[in-house]
């Protein structure tokens, strides 16, 4: 699910983070998702199997903000508008709170595939 | 094959056996080696040959969770994911081993075993060390697997019309504490009890040092208590959270009473009374087993319906199960004989139960049966200490509940001072006593108390 990407390359040197930061966020702001009122883990495509199981991780209340969002998104996707300001996402609202469910099944799959895959020496 | 020669030979040896004194002082290995070993208790018994086991068993049954269904969740969840290792991983390097592991819990104990070579005793001793101080509760672990096993379970529990009324029987006749369904049933509102959160608060308490026993069988007593030293430093010291906590256990008080459940499942009567308790406490009385084994009802030997006075008296039922019981518990214990079958043989023949009990309180049973049934009952006390399954959970239980080990040797002796009187008189106080009756399935054809004659 994840595209290439240099985020680790760029997090590993302080100085080349601090330069980055600023346009990063200002990438992000442009990208708009914030101003239809979604988070950025909203923006994962759901057609697969490890995302389903993520999402059925979420608890009640997560999984229902979630459905919440993406259609109150879908909504002013169909009327051409943008939510007003104060409903709008803020940056600090702005975190993952899917992908590390993500990461965890798929360090769980990978486990598993490396352990049928086990070869043993005695 | 045995030659005709040496069975003429073994057969006085055979006998004189019988009237010797148990062996056991004489034969170490069946000995429990009592020692502490970084703050938790530990019994081996060694016993020489490849192979060794090791349960964890921890005072947290149904009978001390503070809500429904906690220690069966807590069963469910022993060697499911930990903070260090995968519940998957768990399950492979144990399968690379050759070893076995499981869980089970009962009223009293919840029980983590593992059986694997003798070798593999530090890995193990790592493993449950590691599943009882480090467990990791996962939220969806309990969505996507342990409350699926505890709906089976139920299924599995609830379909048996036995059970059911031993699970009624204990609730009638204990009401809290013990009398608390081991399974919760299935339409009990169980599930909003449960959550990865408040279970693992209950397990912090439930595996801190006080609250566990280990027993071990193995070559090496020195070696158990070695790695059991080094494994096991870092257990819980217990919960804070007081509405989480291992219950305080309240003295068992017997009420007794009569319920009836109609139910399709099959039928089943359960008639109880107050028994003895397990053997080191002080509500402990040899002559319950003895008079249990002289009730009886399920043969030992094939093709007879034995000696017992209930397989002789439900001769000729042909459709009907009869066992007779004494569940002993770490402060109280209930003497039950339960009947199953065809609801018209199950009513009929709890008469006959009644009836036996009352020759037995009158004495008229032949010295040759109790003679018999002593030997039965010593037999099979004994029996249930050498075998793993039970004998593990016993001997450590007997540890944390404070009480001693189980050692055969004293067990044997208590039984064989059991006298005709004493049998007589425990049959006497259940009749004069107050009686605990179940009845399961179709309960127009089951009788009520006062049927049967029994004051509830």
């Amino acid at each position: 699910m994840s595209a290439p990407s240099i985020a680790n390359y760029v997090v590993k040197r302080p100085w080349l983070k601090r330069w980055m930061t600023p346009i990063a966020q200002w990438y992000t702001d442009a990208a708009g998702y914030r101003r239809l009122g979604l988070k950025i883990d909203d923006l994962i495509p759901e057609e697969s199997e490890t995302v389903q199981k993520a999402i059925k991780r979420l608890s009640s209340k997560e999984a229902y903000d979630r459905v919440f969002r993406i259609r109150r998104a879908v909504q002013c996707s169909i009327s051409h508008t943008l939510l007003p300001p104060h409903e709008q996402t803020k940056p600090e609202e702005d975190v993952e709170y899917l992908s590390p469910i993500i990461r965890e099944i798929e360090k769980e799959a990978k486990e598993r595939e490396d352990l049928d895959n086990l070869v043993v020496r005695k | 094959m045995l030659s005709r020669s040496s069975l003429s030979r073994n057969a006085p040896r055979a006998l004189s056996a019988g009237r010797r004194a148990m062996a056991s002082a004489a034969n170490p290995s069946f000995q429990y080696d009592v020692t502490e070993a970084a703050g938790v208790k530990v019994a081996n018994r060694e016993v020489a040959g490849p192979t060794g086991t090791l349960a964890l068993v921890a005072k947290a049954g149904s009978r001390y969770q503070p809500f429904p269904g906690f220690a069966d969740a807590l069963e469910k969840f022993a060697f499911k994911t930990t903070l260090k290792r995968s519940a998957l991983r768990i399950t492979r390097e144990v399968e690379l081993l050759g070893g076995e592991i499981s869980s089970t819990h009962s009223r009293e104990n919840v029980v983590l075993r593992a059986k694997f070579l003798a070798n593999d005793l530090p890995y193990f001793t790592e493993l449950l060390a590691e599943v009882a101080s480090q467990p990791k509760f996962a939220d969806h672990e309990l969505n996507e697997v342990v409350s699926h096993l505890l709906k089976y379970n139920q299924q599995a529990a609830f379909s048996n019309p036995e059970n059911v009324a031993l699970d009624a029987a204990h609730g009638v006749a204990f009401h809290r504490g013990l009398g608390s369904p081991v399974t919760p049933s299935p339409s009990s509102p169980y599930e909003k009890y449960l959550s990865a959160d408040a279970l693992a608060k209950y397990a912090k308490d439930a595996y801190a040092k006080s609250n566990v026993a280990l027993v071990a069988t193995g070559p090496n007593s020195a070696d158990v208590s070695k790695w059991v030293g080094q494994f096991f430093k870092d257990l819980p010291t217990g919960t804070t959270d007081s509405q989480y906590k291992v219950q305080p256990s309240a003295a068992s008080q017997y009420f007794g009473g009569e319920q009836r459940i109609a139910s399709k499942i099959g039928n089943a009567v359960v008639i109880a009374f107050p028994g003895s308790s397990a053997f080191g406490t002080a509500g402990y009385k040899a002559e319950a087993s003895v008079l249990a084994a002289l009730l009886g009802g399920e043969s030992t030997i094939k093709w007879t319906p034995g000696f017992s006075l209930l397989s002789q008296a439900t001769k000729g039922f042909n459709q009907l199960y009869v066992s007779t019981k004494n569940l002993a518990y770490s402060d109280a214990g209930l003497f039950t004989v339960t009947l199953s079958g065809q609801a018209e043989q199950v009513g009929a023949a709890s008469k006959n139960v009644v009836d036996a009990l009352k020759k037995a309180a009158a004495g008229e049973v032949s010295s040759e049966d109790i003679k018999k049934a002593a030997a039965l009952a010593k037999f099979r006390a004994l029996e249930s200490v050498q075998t793993l399954e039970t004998g593990l959970e016993a001997t450590g239980s007997g540890l944390i509940h404070g009480a001693k080990p189980y050692q055969i040797g004293e067990i044997a002796q208590a039984i064989e001072k059991v006298s005709e009187q004493q049998v007589k008189e425990v049959a006497k106080s259940f009749l004069t006593g107050k009686a605990t009756l179940v009845s399961v399935g179709d309960v127009f054809h089951l009788p009520y108390a006062e049927d049967l004659g029994l004051t509830v």
